[in-house]
């Protein structure tokens, strides 16, 4: 049995230039055809300890060249390329999380889901009832896939997304006045008490008679601005990040339709585009540019919701607070 | 690890790609996949992520990537009508071969792939669960339990067949000589 090597030595045996290819191998020593022949046909206990060491170091010459052994840098560099395509695919084909997540992540997905359910009429013309967040980091990494903790989100790779750098937020433009604002856009812009007035109203008209009401109001330098749209949020809204945003609770009091109000807080520039239901259930207005962190939420105002995008404020709790201002239900 | 997957946790996949890569391009080639061994575990790993709902907690994740590995490689092949041929499969191979590090004589490396070719011959007469559990067992490496978690076959059903398809490929491969064979059947 110790002889076990040899077996390997003859394996060539059967070729026809194996008698003279076997020596060199030295593998098992320097034995003749004959006995070896002999030897590893006489026993197949024998024999089938050896096969498995050839078909073993069969199955290694099968790795691609330079993989070597399992540390070895072409190894990792294979392995790594290999992630990449992966996770770039599952990104590509917006698979979701395979398995609810966190409670965390579920309660999100619920909240979005009773969301969805409770504006159904007007989603329906919206046609779409999930969020559409197309995120892109190349190279596709890690933090990406936490992108699945959404429920129900499609994340689609899109490596052109690249919000330009320093990009700032931009101011207002030549003021009106809060009632012309009004007249302008047929709707009462909302004020956050915890901004007081604004320094510069500006109406944009958009598309169909739809406007956009903005107020800026300046701080150490830099400009805060608030975007108002006399319109719902489309849960079909797209964002298109390098990062996810975070999802936060407005307030404690759900309002009356039992959905608690939420925010969007995006931490950090991104490129920007969503889409809005206006009153008849016409998805409309899709903006795109860099932005600073960001806020996004909706409030409802008499009879109607408006969408609030807040830009320029850094801090995470004073936004929030900002927001929370609205709550107070007299905004005149 | 599994479980961080599910939570979500991006690095989670990324490490059982990285840590499973190698073995599963290897069970790609063994099963004939040829060129297409990168789409092939590429689409794997993804249809695993989507499939790990369905993981049992607690399995080995080896063998069960290399199930569906097995799955797409059968599938690949089939897809493109292209079950290779022996001859394109050694062929594939023989390309694909490394240095053969101990020895770097011409003629020796000759034998190498010869010795390859006629193992690989050999593998291709078996019938399939035996040429299955021979390239799970040991071109793969994967100890028992794992080529019957891999087979989805019990423990001792792989024993008996490993054993028979060692023997047959005994019988199989071409310095075997008939006259000393008496003790090798079944």
């Amino acid at each position: 049995m110790s002889e076990g090597r040899n077996a390997y030595d003859g394996e060539g045996g059967g070729g026809p230039e194996g008698a003279g290819g076997r020596r060199p191998r030295g593998r098992g020593g320097d034995r003749g055809p004959g006995p070896l022949g002999r030897a590893r046909g006489r026993g197949h206990g024998k024999g089938a300890s050896e096969l498995p060491d050839e078909l073993r170091a069969l199955g290694r010459s099968l790795d691609p060249p330079g993989s070597g052994d399992a540390g070895g840098a072409g190894d990792s560099l294979g392995s790594e390329t290999m992630v990449e395509r992966v996770l770039g695919q599952i990104l590509a084909e917006q698979v979701p999380v395979p398995v609810a997540g966190s409670r965390a992540a579920r309660e999100r997905l619920r909240t979005v889901r009773r969301w969805t359910r409770v504006r159904w009429r007007t989603l329906t013309a919206a046609l779409c009832g999930l969020l559409t967040v197309l995120a892109l980091t190349p190279p596709v990494r890690a933090e990406v896939l936490d992108w699945f903790d959404f429920g129900g989100v499609e994340v689609r790779y899109d490596p052109s997304a690249v919000p330009s750098p320093g990009a700032t937020v931009p101011g207002c433009g030549r003021s009106l006045s809060l009632g012309q604002a009004e007249r302008r856009s047929g709707f009462e812009p909302l004020v956050p008490d915890a901004l007081g007035v604004p320094d510069t109203v500006a109406v944009t008209s958009e598309p169909h008679r739809r406007f956009l009401v903005s107020l800026c109001w300046r701080e150490d330098g830099r400009t805060v601005r608030l975007d108002e749209f006399p319109a719902w949020l489309d849960v079909g809204f797209a964002k298109r990040l390098r990062e996810p945003p975070e999802w936060l609770a407005l307030g404690g009091q759900p309002s009356g339709d039992g959905v608690p109000d939420y925010a969007l807080w995006f931490p950090r520039p991104h490129l920007l585009s969503f889409w809005l239901v206006d009153a008849d259930g016409h998805r409309f207005a899709r903006e795109e540019r860099t932005a600073g962190p960001t806020l996004l939420w909706t409030h409802r105002a008499g009879a109607g919701e408006v969408t609030l995008r807040l830009e320029g404020v850094a801090d995470k709790s004073r936004a929030v607070e900002i927001a929370k201002s609205l709550e107070a239900p007299s905004v005149k | 690890m599994i479980a961080r997957v599910r939570a979500g946790e991006a690095e989670a996949y990324a490490e059982l790609v990285r840590a499973h890569t190698g073995i599963a391009l290897r069970a790609a080639a063994a099963l004939g996949a040829g060129a297409d061994a990168e789409d092939v575990v590429q689409q794997a790993f993804v249809k695993a992520y989507c499939a790990l709902g369905r993981f049992k907690d607690g399995a080995a994740f080896k063998p069960w990537l290399l199930s569906i590995v097995a799955n797409e490689t059968r599938n690949t092949v089939r897809t493109a009508a292209r079950q290779r041929t022996l001859a394109g499969r050694e062929a594939a191979f023989v390309e694909a071969e490394p240095l053969i590090p101990e020895s770097t004589d011409p003629a020796v490396a000759t034998l190498e792939t010869e010795r390859r070719a006629a193992l690989l011959s050999a593998l291709e007469k078996l019938s399939e669960e035996h040429r299955l559990v021979v390239t799970y067992r040991y071109l793969l490496e994967m100890d028992e339990s794992e080529t019957a978690q891999a087979l989805g076959w019990p423990r001792g059903t792989v024993k008996s067949r490993l054993n028979r398809a060692l023997r047959k490929l005994g019988r199989l491969l071409p310095d075997f000589e008939p006259r000393e064979g008496g003790d090798e059947r079944e």
